[in-house]
């Protein structure tokens, strides 16, 4: 009950500001009539009377300021009256405020969509049920080599898993790919994810629909069966409930749907459509092709489910430990999500401390913009000390109008974030990231709103020191006073911040000179003219063989009568492109026996003509190389010195029956055998697409879409829509999957080299723009506070360029100070890119000479600009201003 | 009786207004009288005092307000006691009559 009385009290004084104010004048008066009255009643005469109840009351405003002190909320009715002072101040200085709320956004901003990025790729559970229980699996090996990797299963070891290890519900995803969809009279291209059975029981995911797929359907061989995604339901089959126990028509089959997902169900791979992987020991299942995730059993343990992994796979494993004597290899759990990113996790920490520089930058800047204003208002602060407000008033003060820039910046912040965020999106390419989304959270709010108060902090303590200091007769006399040690603290700050732009300037340069590399390295083929249409021959009716020549001859040949085109071919796949790896044993010779891994390609005649790749030695293929002639291949470069030691391997056989009968240049691949640059050339070998086999087609269409290309010399306009009908008149239901020209296939390759280039692009722009706007600042205040030193030296007969030099000279000074200290910096701390770069050191000259000559650059600028308002500086006038 | 006002113990001025207002509500002034009236002249409550004190145990909520009119027409804030006012002073009272005994014994004693 006192409680609420109470509570009550304090919300009026609150509030009710006006009513209770004028209620206390009221009252005041009040007693002073009564006074009054009570002097007249004791015989005094009125003005004698009015006199004494004055003194006896002792004045209205002091009675009333002392009731006001002893109200309940008065404390947090002076912070209210130091907040509305803060915000006028604040408003008085337009310039002050802008400069530092919009460097906080830009700062605090990047932050924030960094730190969204770190939110949802590290630290957001991943969004099932239990999500600690879910896992993947890892190989550990020790010994003569070391390793720590995830691992993909082939079809051996996931039925042992399957099998043997109960504490863990497991399950495959073969992978995902775009594949057709006939529905009634259209074709789409859609996205299909294969998983087994029990897929979606790790995963926790109720269909809204029917049902997952049973252990029935996940048998080779066993029903084809189809589960939806609600969007695609919605879509393409209009919601229709009756769908379930329908066939649709995927990849050339039909395919029973037997459930549709819930509309918000988010699966690693985010799939159109879900068909049963049905695993075995054979096909995909014959080499290491699946992914696995697992989901942890009520009441087991990780270390449970690791034996129980390691007892499953021991043959597996001694198999393995044979092949490589002195290296132990043992398998354990990883939780999911780590398993997730991990990829991901050095370029996003790369990114948090980029972004922590960022920061400490603005840190320097705002301190420096503080600390200026704080001394332009030693004056004040001394007039307020002089009138009897405490040191702990003035400092409360500063701390609030700290706070409430760090609350105004914080918020715009958050915006910038979001914008940025935007834009990292349109620069990412679909399904990049593993996750579905990457929102702007409470844990992201949380995040900007602790930056932005520390940032306060740290930048608040300078001047919050400084006012400790103020003498009260020095600061009231003098009206500008500059001291040498604010400059100097300022200098400092601006070498500091210089130095951190420097390695992110460095850094970014040293990933643009890698980019440039990697986009000039000689392609080994002529790129330009060559338009390339992807489809999807995941498809029944092409495992084939005859039906699959007769597509590549019609379509082909309907391609080459299109104006303009010179000519045309198909490919799995293309240079820039990965290719398929498969193992290549020598037949004959020395070398007979010899076996390794190759990229393998399929083209047809004019393949390489298309492309204009260099005959080096021998034929290219012709239709000649059909189904029941010679096996032969074409090889490259790399594969002739790679296996031949660099002599002719014309007429060589290779795969005990295939007859080598050319030799070609090598091109640009992204290599999967053993990849140390994301572009490079390996050996590779090329068969005619006529002479593949009916297995090899059945697996391969899974993985990799075939190219069609053409070579023009025509208008490249239109000739989209030109191979689109070539392609509908060999088959009507084959839709491609998409159009590019060389140069976006090379793009595609590069996202990732992009991606970084553009990030930590961004962050050294910014980095460099609050490093001008810092040396700006410096200069412009020098230049005011010194105006009437530079009125008494040109009036004394200096130059305006004299003046300028002078004056100008701190910020280069500091400039020159940050550049020594970035370079010395960056020699140490880039190093950890190493792995990133190509085609360029650690310690690149022509990086280095950029970065020195942008930094100079900028700081010319923004020394220069301020320092040009000395021009307009009239000696006279500022000496008579005095 | 000397004029020369008594410093105010701490707390006791609480109490002082509490008392002065059992017997029945008052106006600021009133209360500054009946105080002087009830300890014999030797507290005189000056406003800067006793207007604090008196929105204090407002806001306390051991009294309440309301404006009435006075003995010669003057519209004033009267005070009364809350139920919690009197349960208060009646606590007060009996704490204060203990430390008055215990100052007094120790007087005695010497």
């Amino acid at each position: 009950m006192p409680l609420l009385v109470k509570g009550r009290s304090f919300l009026r004084n609150l509030f009710l500001t006006r009513r209770v104010e004028q209620d206390l004048d009221h009252e005041v008066h009040a007693h002073l009539q009564l006074l009054i009255d009570e002097n007249i009643r004791a015989g005094m005469p009125r003005r004698k009377a009015e006199r004494a109840a004055r003194m006896e009351l002792g004045g209205t405003e002091q009675v009333k300021e002392q009731v006001r002190e002893k109200r309940l909320g008065n404390g947090l009715h002076a912070l209210m009256a130091d907040c509305r002072f803060g915000l006028r101040q604040l408003r008085k200085n337009p310039g002050f405020t802008l400069t530092v709320v919009l460097t906080l956004a830009l700062s605090v901003g990047a932050n924030t969509a960094i730190f969204s990025l770190v939110n949802a790729l590290l630290l957001k559970s991943l969004p099932y049920p239990h999500p600690e229980r879910l896992g993947t699996i890892y190989a550990r090996v020790t010994g003569a080599r070391s390793s720590e990797n995830p691992i993909n299963l082939d079809g051996e070891r996931w039925e042992l898993l399957r099998d043997n290890v109960a504490t863990l519900i497991s399950a495959l995803s073969g992978g995902t790919s775009g594949v057709n969809l006939k529905a009634g009279s259209r074709v789409q291209y859609v996205r299909n994810t294969r998983v087994s059975a029990h897929y979606f029981d790790v995963l926790a995911l109720q269909p809204l629909l029917g049902r997952n797929f049973s252990e029935d359907e996940d048998r080779p061989h066993g029903p084809k069966t189809a589960i939806l995604s609600y969007d695609l339901w919605r879509n393409t089959f209009g919601s229709d409930p009756g769908i379930l126990g329908q066939a649709i028509l995927l990849k050339g089959e039909p395919h029973t749907v037997i459930g549709v997902l819930p509309q918000d169900a988010i699966t690693p791979s985010n799939a159109d459509v879900y068909t049963a992987l049905q695993p075995s020991r054979e096909g995909a299942g014959g080499g290491s092709n699946f992914d696995v995730i697992t989901r942890l059993r009520e009441g087991a343990t990780w270390q449970e489910a690791d034996a129980k992994i390691n007892s499953a796979w021991a043959l597996r494993a001694r198999r393995f430990e044979n092949e490589y004597p002195g290296v132990h290899l043992s398998y354990y759990s990883v939780p999911l999500q780590k398993g997730e990113t991990e990829s991901l996790r050095p370029q996003v920490l790369a990114l948090m401390l980029s972004a922590g520089f960022i920061l400490l930058i603005a840190c320097a800047n705002l301190a420096g913009l503080t600390l200026v204003r704080m001394l332009r208002r030693a004056s004040e602060v001394a007039t307020r000390l002089a009138i009897g407000a405490s040191r702990w008033q003035i400092q409360r003060q500063f701390w609030i109008e700290n706070l409430l820039l760090a609350l105004l910046g914080g918020a715009v912040s958050i915006a910038v974030g979001f914008l940025a965020l935007k834009w990292l999106f349109l620069l990412l390419p679909e399904h990049f990231l593993p996750v579905a989304s990457v929102p702007l959270d409470g844990r992201v709010m949380t995040f900007t709103l602790v930056v932005s108060v520390l940032t306060s902090v740290l930048f608040g303590m300078f001047p919050a020191f400084a006012a400790r200091r103020v003498d009260l007769r020095s600061s009231m006399a003098d009206r500008s006073v500059v001291r040498a040690g604010s400059v100097r603290v300022r200098q400092s700050l601006i070498a500091g911040e210089v130095a951190l732009t420097v390695v992110l300037l460095a850094g970014s340069g040293l990933l643009i000179r890698s980019l440039i590399h990697l986009e000039t390295l000689p392609p080994g083929f002529n790129p330009n003219g060559v338009m390339v249409a992807k489809a999807s021959l995941d498809d029944v009716r092409y495992h084939d063989p005859a039906n699959f020549r007769k597509l590549l001859d019609e379509s082909t040949a309907a391609m080459r009568q299109i104006p303009g085109v010179q000519n045309a071919a198909v490919g799995l796949t293309l240079p820039y492109e990965r290719a398929i790896n498969d193992g290549v044993t020598i037949s004959d010779g020395k070398e007979a026996g010899t076996q390794d891994g190759t990229d393998l390609f399929y083209v047809t005649p004019g393949y390489f003509e298309t492309l204009q790749m260099p005959l080096l030695a021998g034929r290219t293929f012709t239709d000649a190389d059909g189904p029941n002639a010679q096996k032969v291949a074409v090889v490259n470069h790399a594969f002739a010195r790679k296996f031949y030691g660099g002599s002719n391997p014309i007429g060589r056989y290779i795969n005990k029956d295939t007859l080598i009968v050319g030799e070609v240049a090598d091109v640009s691949v992204v290599s999967g055998l053993e990849p140390v640059a994301p572009l490079m050339s390996e050996q590779a070998m090329y068969v005619p697409a006529a002479q593949v086999s009916a297995q090899f087609l059945s697996i391969v269409h899974v993985w990799v879409q075939p190219d069609w290309i053409v070579r023009t010399a025509g208008p490249v306009e239109g000739l989209t829509a030109e191979m689109q009908r070539a392609l509908a008149k060999a088959d009507p239901n084959l839709p491609a999957s998409g159009f590019y020209s060389m140069k976006d296939l090379l793009a595609r390759t590069l996202t990732t080299q992009r991606i970084e280039v553009a990030l930590l692009g961004a962050m050294a722009a910014l980095a460099l723009l609050l490093s001008a706007v810092g040396i700006f600042a410096l200069v412009a205040n020098m230049v005011a506070q010194k105006t009437r030193e530079i009125g008494i030296r040109m009036a004394l007969g200096s130059s305006i360029g004299q003046v300028m030099v002078q004056v100008g000279r701190s910020g280069a000074a500091a400039s020159l100070v940050g550049l020594v200290l970035g370079l010395a910096l960056s020699a140490g701390a880039l190093r950890v890119m190493r792995s990133e770069l190509y085609g360029v050191g650690v310690y690149d000259s022509t990086t280095i000479f950029a970065v020195v000559l942008t930094l100079s650059t900028v700081t010319l600028l923004a020394t220069a600009l301020p320092a040009l308002r000395i021009a307009s500086i009239d000696p006279a006038r500022t000496l008579r201003e005095e | 009786m000397s004029p020369e006002p008594t410093t105010l113990l701490q707390g006791t001025l609480d109490l002082l207004i509490l008392k002065s207002l059992a017997t029945g509500e008052l106006h600021g002034l009133g209360i500054s009288r009946r105080i002087q009236q009830i300890t014999g002249g030797t507290f005189v409550v000056k406003p800067g005092s006793l207007f604090p004190a008196l929105h204090r145990l407002e806001d306390e909520g051991w009294t309440s307000s309301f404006w009435g009119d006075s003995e010669n027409n003057r519209r004033a804030k009267y005070y009364r006691l809350t139920k919690t006012g009197r349960k208060q002073m009646e606590v007060e009272s009996k704490r204060w009559g203990r430390i008055s005994w215990a100052i007094a014994q120790a007087l005695q004693a010497s």
